[in-house]
């Protein structure tokens, strides 16, 4: 199994609800941990990771901060629609570090991965690395 | 260039000028609304703020709620996640400004860890010989919560942009000083 939500993995973030040039959501699939993606304000905020095809998953990880009620979504379709819920957390809040989530999911398959930021523990909330755990399906 | 997005709270007792303030702020002045329509429940409108010297735009999502008790429980479903807070009252009427802290109480109950940026207005200038309320009581108010207070008549457009790009401004520093914080704890 390989992080498959890397850029360098051919993974996209097809979506996401705020965009500031010096924070893009890029930055969530770079590999890493010091850039970030920066909501702009209000609740909830949104991204949608692609895979470059239908992946096993089993574990998805998160850096984070002041992220509070987040669910997770996917997609097994070739277009990113037709979302089902996949799992919902209320992160705790950390003070002066980030946040680290390790979320598993029951082997499972995505081509898409939704993540829905529904509220936070500031205004602004960032997102520096989401890991997803996985494999292509053959 | 950045746009940011803030959800201003605009509360006070019936008849304050809540709606006429954000009506001639949404309209830059074209449009102020003589004849009194009670709100019923939250009226949502948004109005762009370009911050000075910057290509940065805050634009404000403003929830113009019910001053009327009756609506109170509707109005309240309204103001999860709030940004920023507009408290109004009439500079002639006392009972008004006092009614404030419970208004500013209400919405800073709905996330009270969070920091709001607020402004308080005394609202009605024009109404100078029917003026009750002196500043220094809505100052000391003000002071003491953590506001910035501002006199303005909606009627007269005196000064009714000022607190807006004051809300504006508060919400972008906050913004520019978590990317900062952010920024070095990632590092
Ligand atoms: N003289 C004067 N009248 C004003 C001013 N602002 C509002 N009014 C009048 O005050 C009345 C009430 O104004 P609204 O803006 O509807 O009051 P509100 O606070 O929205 O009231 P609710 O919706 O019931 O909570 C209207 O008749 C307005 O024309 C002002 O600056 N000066
Ligand atoms: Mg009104």
């Amino acid at each position: 199994m390989l992080d498959v939500a890397l850029a360098s993995a051919g993974a996209q973030v097809v979506l996401a609800t705020s965009s500031d040039e010096n924070f893009p959501p890029e930055n969530i699939i770079d590999g890493s941990g010091s850039t970030f993606w920066l909501t702009t304000g209000l609740f909830p905020q949104e991204f949608i990771i692609s895979f470059t095809n239908l992946m096993n998953i089993n574990n998805i990880r998160l850096l984070t901060t002041n992220v509070e009620g987040l669910s997770i979504e996917r997609s097994v379709q070739n277009e990113p629609v037709n979302f089902e819920p996949l799992t919902e957390k209320v992160l705790e809040f950390v003070e002066g570090e980030l946040q680290s989530e390790d979320i598993q999911v029951d082997a499972t398959t995505a081509h898409h991965l939704r993540f829905v930021i529904k509220s936070g523990f500031d205004h602004f909330i960032s997102i520096h690395r989401v890991n997803v755990n996985g494999s292509a399906v053959h | 260039m950045v746009v940011l997005r803030a959800k201003c709270i605009v509360a006070g007792d019936s008849t304050v000028g809540k709606s006429a303030l954000v009506q001639t702020f949404h309209s830059d002045g074209s449009h102020f609304p003589k004849s009194y329509t009670m709100t019923e429940g939250v009226e949502v409108c948004v109005k762009s703020v370009v911050i000075p010297d910057t290509s940065d735009t805050v634009e404000l999502v403003i929830f113009d709620s019910a001053g009327k008790e009756i609506f109170y429980d509707h109005v309240k479903k309204n103001w999860d996640h709030p940004s920023v807070v507009c408290l109004v009252f009439d500079l002639s009427s006392e009972p008004s400004f006092h009614s404030c802290s419970k208004w500013l109480e209400r919405i800073r109950n709905q996330k009270p860890e969070i920091v709001l940026p607020g402004v308080l207005i005394g609202n009605k200038l024009d109404l100078e010989q029917r003026r009750t309320v002196t500043p220094k009581f809505p100052m000391e108010f003000a002071s003491s919560h953590g506001l910035e207070y501002f006199e303005c008549s909606a009627k007269e457009q005196q000064n009714v942009e000022a607190p807006f790009y004051y809300l504006a401004q508060e919400f972008y520093k906050m913004y520019q000083t978590k990317a900062e914080t952010i920024t070095s704890m990632a590092m």
